[in-house]
């Protein structure tokens, strides 16, 4: 994990050092966050059912961005292909198998979702094979900057940034524009928007087709930060659900807070306790369930 | 002044800035029947999930039968012999009517949570449940699954459940709620009959006001959440707050 | 209450004849699958207690069967306890911490309780990975044996004793299933399966039956993940990884849920995947996974639903109640 966290070298930080450093690795988990939560969100908001595939989807987008860097070379062509195909795959299966089941109940969509993410899981494991895969930095991001005598690696600088720069675009793109009106409006209001004339089946396969993009941006942006490995999966759902749930199912804001809050709990607590850093997580997601179950800026309680 | 069966003091439900409950005050005696009206929204749901605990309060309290019962969970609340519908109808759709009624008087079975045998539960539920359906005109249609009956015997199904728990209290939240001009006079005269024998105490909201002429003793009309005036029918019927807020007057 | 009719009585009595003569007529290989069969489909049976019958779908039932493996390996190897009672004790222990997990987990509901109940499991997963003292870490616990019962009997070394063992646990867990589901506590089951607020309204303190459900399934889950360690030799990791838990839902599903005998169904279904195909195709997992997508969206009611369903079209009486 780096110079900083050996436990050596405590003793030689300021605590000011220790608060940038962590707060750092916080900041650039918090940005890998929020692509997983975002993605999650908007398909609740839009659809009302949880994706139990996220975590899978975020899998397959590291695996992806590991094969095209591996094979084509660029860094950057697959944190733009990669995000496309996983989302294009999102998009087929909602137009093939969740258009069916808009009559049937939470459950069965759940269920077909998990479906999508055992399938595509068994699917990662055939293509890729079963060990965890290495994913190289782009040179241009790869080293360090040092700050008041403390390296910091560039890419967990370039994923705040990149992260800052996708959450500004998308609260532009959610309050600014039509397409983003109209998701808003969707997520509301369905049939109001279905009786002015918008053909909402589109707009769904639509946005489950970004949020399942979102989710693999998020994979390719953590490949060569964790590896591409088969327990991502459920760790990236849990971490996505505990997100949402945090900042409220449906919510934009919500899931950038959720994100922070999850990104500062994780990095903090498994610095000072690391052993306990799971059974935290889940404490925290237990305590925002049982105190708010809408979530903190949440629709639906 | 003694205590009331049902005693509510001060009873409040605010959401945020929305007062939905406003300090209600009622007393509701023994074999009682009490019509609760108002205008949409005047919070006669609300003051029901209140009083049988699937909301808490603000302020205020309930009392029944001497003890506070305010703050207890809504189970808990049936178990002491208050038993209620909704006004959405909500059965066991997949259940008969008969297995429907078995499992509401099941319900105040001391051994209902058995997990073997249990046949002379069964026993009892059975007969319990089969004379409620008897008392509501239900029997007819007691092999049918619950999901497949008329409005009108859900809404029925719905109070013979309820009855089935054998309750002190007996709570109807708009029985007659959708149901058509035929079914309703049909209901009222059924539940006119067995009130009658039965002598329970009933709170009842309804919209219809020959239903509540023809069953209630008393009635409390709510108003944004308030008491306008309570009475015997006559006298409210007559109160010209009353008629205001119902816009134009009743019939 | 149930019309009598013969016939699933008769061919029950059948099926357990068979079962019961099987180690007399098939060869070894045959015997150790259908062992490995008897254990998939109690920990399966299980899971359907949950999702069948009271609609708390877990997506961590797995944590079942790895703590009772994990419980009944470590008692194994570390203790001179007789076999079967190291079984049973195992499941006792998964059922007392289960109470804990449904605790927690009954806090929420739908949605968020099958969540909770994966980050169990994932707890669980990260505790076996870290606790190598008592799991044995990544590595897992090896070299389990099957110790002589009690009295030094040693029937349970033998493969026909144990599967005489297995074959007990499955039956017994079976009856008590169904006598839970004719219960009135199963009758509960069945109103909080179909709509929990009324149930709760009528004045059942809801909570408490699902704790109690929670609680028995995973006793019977770790049951068989406890007959497991010793059938297989060894306890790991695996035995927590959340494909598997996902497997056994789909096995309830596909098997057919709300009937006991449906996830027992599914599990060979599983098996049959498993054996068959994986010698032709490594990607018999995903095939599984499409076939269960397939079940979802087109056959609800699993293979032995759409078996019951077909039996009653066709004029012979089917069971009017679950199980």
């Amino acid at each position: 994990m780096g110079v900083a966290q050996d436990p050596a070298n405590v003793g030689r930080m300021s605590t000011l050092a220790l608060l940038l450093t962590q707060g750092v690795n916080a900041l650039s988990q918090a940005a890998l966050l929020f692509f997983l939560g975002v993605g999650l969100t908007l398909i609740f908001g839009i659809m009302r059912i949880v994706n139990f595939a996220h975590g899978t989807l975020y899998m397959l987008g590291a695996f992806i961005g590991y094969s095209l860097v591996r094979y084509a070379g660029s860094y950057w062509l697959a944190l733009l292909l990669a995000p496309l195909a996983v989302g294009a795959i999102g998009t087929a299966f909602e137009l093939g198998i969740l258009r069916r089941l808009y009559r049937r109940d939470a459950h069965a969509f759940l269920m077909v979702t998990f479906g999508l993410a055992l399938v595509t899981g068994e699917a990662v494991r055939l293509i890729w094979g079963s060990d965890a895969l290495q994913v190289p930095s782009p040179a241009l991001l790869s080293g360090v900057v040092f700050l008041m005598d403390e390296p910091f690696p560039v890419y967990r600088l370039f994923l705040i940034g990149f992260g800052v720069i996708v959450a500004i675009a998308m609260w532009q793109l959610l309050e600014r524009t039509r397409l983003g009106l109209l998701i808003r409006a969707t997520s509301q209001n369905a049939e109001m928007v279905h009786a002015l004339g918008v053909d909402v089946k589109l707009v769904r396969s639509g946005v489950f087709g970004i949020g399942c993009g979102l989710a693999a941006l998020g994979g390719v942006l953590a490949a060569p930060l964790v590896t591409a490995a088969h327990g991502m999966a459920a760790t990236a759902v849990i971490d996505a659900f505990v997100i949402v749930i945090i900042g409220g199912m449906g919510s934009f804001l919500g899931s950038l807070i959720g994100a922070l809050l999850v990104a500062f709990v994780q990095v903090f607590g498994n610095y000072y306790l690391p052993d306990f850093a799971l059974a935290f997580m889940y404490l925290v997601m237990l305590l925002v369930l049982v105190v708010r179950p809408g979530g903190l800026l949440g629709k639906e309680a | 002044m003694a205590e009331a069966l049902l005693q509510v003091d001060n009873l409040s439900k605010r959401y945020g800035a929305l007062v939905a409950v406003d300090n209600v005050s009622m007393q509701v005696g023994e074999g009682e029947v009490r019509a609760v009206i108002g205008p949409n929204g005047a919070g006669k749901t609300t003051l029901f999930h209140l009083i049988t605990g699937v909301v808490p309060p603000s302020t205020g309290s309930v009392r029944f039968a001497g003890s506070d019962i305010t703050r207890l969970p809504s189970h808990a609340i049936c178990q002491r012999g208050l038993s209620r519908t909704f006004q959405l109808t909500s059965l066991f759709p997949q259940m008969s009517a008969r297995e429907n009624a078995m499992l509401a008087a099941q319900a105040r079975h001391p051994k209902r949570w058995m997990p073997f045998g249990g046949a002379s539960v069964f026993a009892q539920a059975r007969a319990t449940g089969e004379a409620a359906l008897a008392q509501l005109g239900l029997s007819r249609i007691a092999d049918r699954p619950a999901g497949l009956l008329s409005h009108g015997d859900q809404r029925l199904l719905e109070v013979a459940m309820a009855m089935a728990q054998e309750p002190k209290v007996l709570l109807l939240d708009e029985p007659t709620q959708g149901l058509s001009v035929e079914e309703t006079a049909e209901a009222v005269e059924t539940l006119a009959q067995f009130l009658a024998k039965a002598r329970l105490t009933v709170l009842l909201v309804e919209h219809d006001m020959e239903v509540v002429f023809r069953l209630a003793h008393r009635i409390t009309v709510l108003h944004r959440g308030a008491v306008i005036a309570d009475g015997p029918p006559a006298i409210v019927k007559a109160n010209a707050r009353v008629q205001e807020a119902y816009l134009g007057g009743m019939e | 209450m149930p019309k009598t009719n013969p016939l699933p009585a008769l061919a029950g009595v059948a099926v357990l004849g068979l079962l019961m003569a099987a180690p007399f007529g098939l060869p070894v290989f045959a015997m150790t699958l259908l062992t490995e069969l008897l254990i998939l489909g109690l920990f399966a049976m299980s899971l359907d207690l949950m999702v069948g019958y009271t609609n708390l779908v877990s997506f961590g039932h797995t944590a079942a069967y790895g703590l009772g493996a994990y419980a009944s390996g470590y008692m194994l190897l570390n203790s001179s306890l007789p076999l079967p009672f190291v079984v049973l004790l195992a499941a006792l222990l998964t059922g007392v911490v289960a109470i804990g997990v449904g605790w927690v987990c009954t806090l929420a509901t739908g949605v968020s309780f099958s969540m909770l109940t994966l980050a169990f499991a994932q707890l669980l997963y990260a505790i076996a990975f870290k606790w190598t003292s008592v799991t044995g870490g990544s590595d897992g616990l090896a070299g389990i044996p099957r110790r002589a019962g009690p009295f030094g009997l040693t029937i349970f070394t033998s493969k026909m004793g144990f599967y005489y063992f297995a074959l007990a646990c499955l039956l017994g867990a079976f009856f008590i299933c169904r006598a839970l589901v004719r219960s009135p506590f199963g009758t509960v089951l069945h109103g909080i399966r179909q709509n929990e607020a009324k149930t709760l309204v009528l004045g059942y303190n809801t909570r408490l039956y699902k704790i109690a459900v929670v609680a028995i399934a995973y006793a019977l889950g770790g049951l068989a993940g406890a007959l497991y360690a010793p059938f297989a030799g060894f306890a790991n990791t695996e035995l927590l990884f959340w494909l598997l838990s996902g497997q056994v839902l789909i096995m309830v599903i596909v098997g057919g849920q709300g009937t006991l005998i449906g996830p027992i169904l599914g599990a060979g279904f599983f098996m049959l995947l498993e054996h068959q195909l994986s010698s032709y195709t490594e990607a018999w997992a995903l095939f599984f996974g499409l076939i269960f997508i397939a079940f979802v969206l087109f056959a609800p009611e699993g293979i032995w639903g759409l078996a019951r369903r077909l039996f009653a079209r066709r004029g012979l009486p089917a069971e009017t109640r679950h199980g």
